[in-house]
């Protein structure tokens, strides 16, 4: 074994220990870092792919619904769970799961995300807006008559998800009936949840 | 924080990362079929110091540019684990591996180098892909079973990623304190 | 090439370089190496001259890998970085004095046998990969690196699959 072998090994050797020992507790994050993440998109899953991963059965997905324990029992997104602003402030939560967090207009749950980043967690994401985004998106989307090919596209997405999580897809809907907003004919936004599509 | 490329400077990139690649896969032998089935007798055992030793560097700089801010590894596509088909396919991986000697990407190399047994392999590896298109209908149901996402060690274990890269740098370098006592026992 | 030829360089730098590349790639691209994936375009193309873009457009497994399937952009990536590794491979033996028309085999078998072997595998590779979604490029190396459990499951089952069988193919390479 030469020098450098032994350099190299050395090296090997003082990146794996540093790396265990710089896990044991979650590094706060800086305000810069965390805007520079808001801006590029990274914070938000779309509904669509959110109720993909859910159907799939997904066991690294923790869904946290923001809204009041009533509001939850009223209708909530199929395996979420509630949870309070302030608990997110304190509580421990699955550092290797990813985070979903929903409100009912998305509000909270991006001051939820802030909270959650800040405290250290990484993988955390929101439905950028929110149960709307998910009812309008997943569980009752609905394709107007008109449709772009883009729209067609993501209904064919949206419709099984949306029998799956026992919902009512509805197409040849009059365009007035369509909700729109941010996501209307966009497929997605930045999503960061890692997919690889296989090699 | 360094962002990716562009798509167009993504493609520019390919070719030239492809390049480095092949040359290093060439440079440490990993060109010819004989010496790649060596690891499998426990005489040539280049495979291994070659593959461990990458993925440890890559595995150690992806933790560390992530930790100081320099990547979101989150952003990396991470390949997607599917339990049974990876498993039975990777068995059949390490037959076809067994008995042809060369890799998808080293079959490439040895090709390149003039190597008619590794354009040999290239034409199998074209015919394997064939036959798996053929028989999807019957294949589907298996190759999207078992499904579990973007699962990392460290969802499997409960133990922390910094803990999962410390344990495989152990295991790799502990692996190749044994490879090369074996080399030297049995060439 | 008569000049004799250069010898290998040591195994773990040639690794270690090899990381980088591959550090470099989730760097600059976000997403890591491969080489099974290309074939599974080239074979996607080929069927759509074959049979018609329609046809195979109408297959689950070819759909994804045509010019405007699930996979485009990373298929086209994958073929460009294996030209790339062809040509790098080239050069290296070019260089280093290695280049030549040459079958290598074992020294038991001649080379008609090693032919026939170097395909039948190649076949079972083709199959393999395409169970696992990647080879030794895609899923070993970039996912392993990565921590996926799934290609750790690979590494596994590839290694133990090869040495398990190893007493079996001797006749091949001792």
């Amino acid at each position: 074994m030469t020098r450098a072998h032994a350099t190299l090994a050395m090296a090997a050797v003082t990146l794996g220990c540093a790396a265990a020992i710089a896990e044991l507790r979650p590094t706060e994050a800086q305000p810069a870092s965390l805007a520079a993440e808001i801006e590029s998109e990274t914070d938000h899953i779309s509904a669509l792919e959110l109720g993909e991963r859910l159907r799939r059965g997904d066991r690294n997905l923790l869904v946290l619904d923001l809204r009041t324990e009533r509001e939850f029992q009223e209708f909530h997104i199929a395996g979420a769970k509630q949870a309070a602003l302030r608990e997110l402030a304190q509580e421990g939560l699955p550092q290797t799961s990813d985070i979903v967090l929903y409100s009912e207009g998305g509000g909270h749950a991006a001051q939820a995300w802030v909270l959650l980043r800040l405290r250290g967690y990484r993988r955390v994401y929101f439905l950028r807006e929110g149960l709307y985004e998910w009812v309008s998106r997943v569980y009752e989307p609905r394709l107007a008559s008109d449709a772009t090919p883009e729209e067609r596209a993501e209904f064919e997405k949206a419709a099984p998800l949306s029998r799956y999580f026992g919902g009512t897809p509805r197409s040849d809907v009059p365009r007035a009936e369509v909700p729109t907003g941010y996501w209307t004919g966009h497929t997605g936004g930045t999503t960061v949840v890692a997919h690889r599509r296989g090699c | 924080m360094i962002t990716p490329l562009r798509p167009e400077g993504a493609l520019v990139a390919a070719p030239l990362l492809g390049v480095a690649f092949g040359w290093l896969l060439e440079r440490g032998g990993l060109g010819s079929a004989p010496r790649l089935a060596g690891q499998f007798y426990l005489t040539d055992l280049r495979v291994f110091k070659v593959m461990f030793s990458a993925l440890v560097t890559a595995m150690l700089g992806a933790f560390w540019l992530d930790r100081f801010g320099f990547i979101d590894l989150r952003l990396v596509e991470l390949p997607e684990t599917f339990l049974l088909p990876q498993a039975l396919g990777g068995a059949l991986f390490g037959v076809g591996f067994l008995i042809a000697g060369l890799c998808p990407g080293t079959s490439c190399v040895a090709a390149a180098a003039g190597r008619l047994d590794g354009l040999g392999v290239v034409g199998g590896m074209l015919g394997g892909v064939v036959l798996f298109n053929g028989s999807f209908p019957w294949v589907e149901r298996f190759y999207q079973s078992t499904a579990r996402g973007a699962m990392t060690l460290s969802d499997v274990m409960p133990v922390p990623r910094g803990l999962v890269v410390a344990m495989v740098t152990a295991a790799a370098l502990g692996g190749f304190v044994v490879a090369e006592r074996l080399e030297r026992r049995r060439s | 090439m008569n000049r004799s030829p250069q010898p290998y360089i040591d195994s773990y730098f040639a690794g270690v370089g090899i990381g980088l590349v591959l550090l470099a790639s989730y760097v600059l691209v976000g997403h890591g190496l491969g080489a099974s994936g290309a074939f599974a375009s080239v074979v996607a193309a080929g069927t759509a001259i074959v049979e018609g873009s329609s046809r195979a457009g109408a297959s689950q497994a070819v759909a994804p890998y045509l010019p405007n399937g699930l996979m485009s952009p990373f298929r086209d990536w994958l073929v460009l970085e294996l030209a790339g590794a062809m040509l790098g491979g080239w050069l290296s033996a070019f260089f280093a004095g290695r280049a030549r028309i040459a079958v290598e085999r074992g020294p038991g078998i001649g080379t008609t046998t090693r032919m026939v072997a170097a395909v039948a595998g190649g076949v079972l590779m083709g199959l393999g990969a395409k169970l696992a979604r990647g080879c030794t490029s895609g899923q070993a190396l970039t996912g392993g690196a990565l921590l996926s459990a799934g290609s750790w499951m690979f590494i596994g089952s590839c290694f133990l699959a090869g040495y398990v069988l190893a007493p079996f193919a001797r006749r091949l390479w001792r």
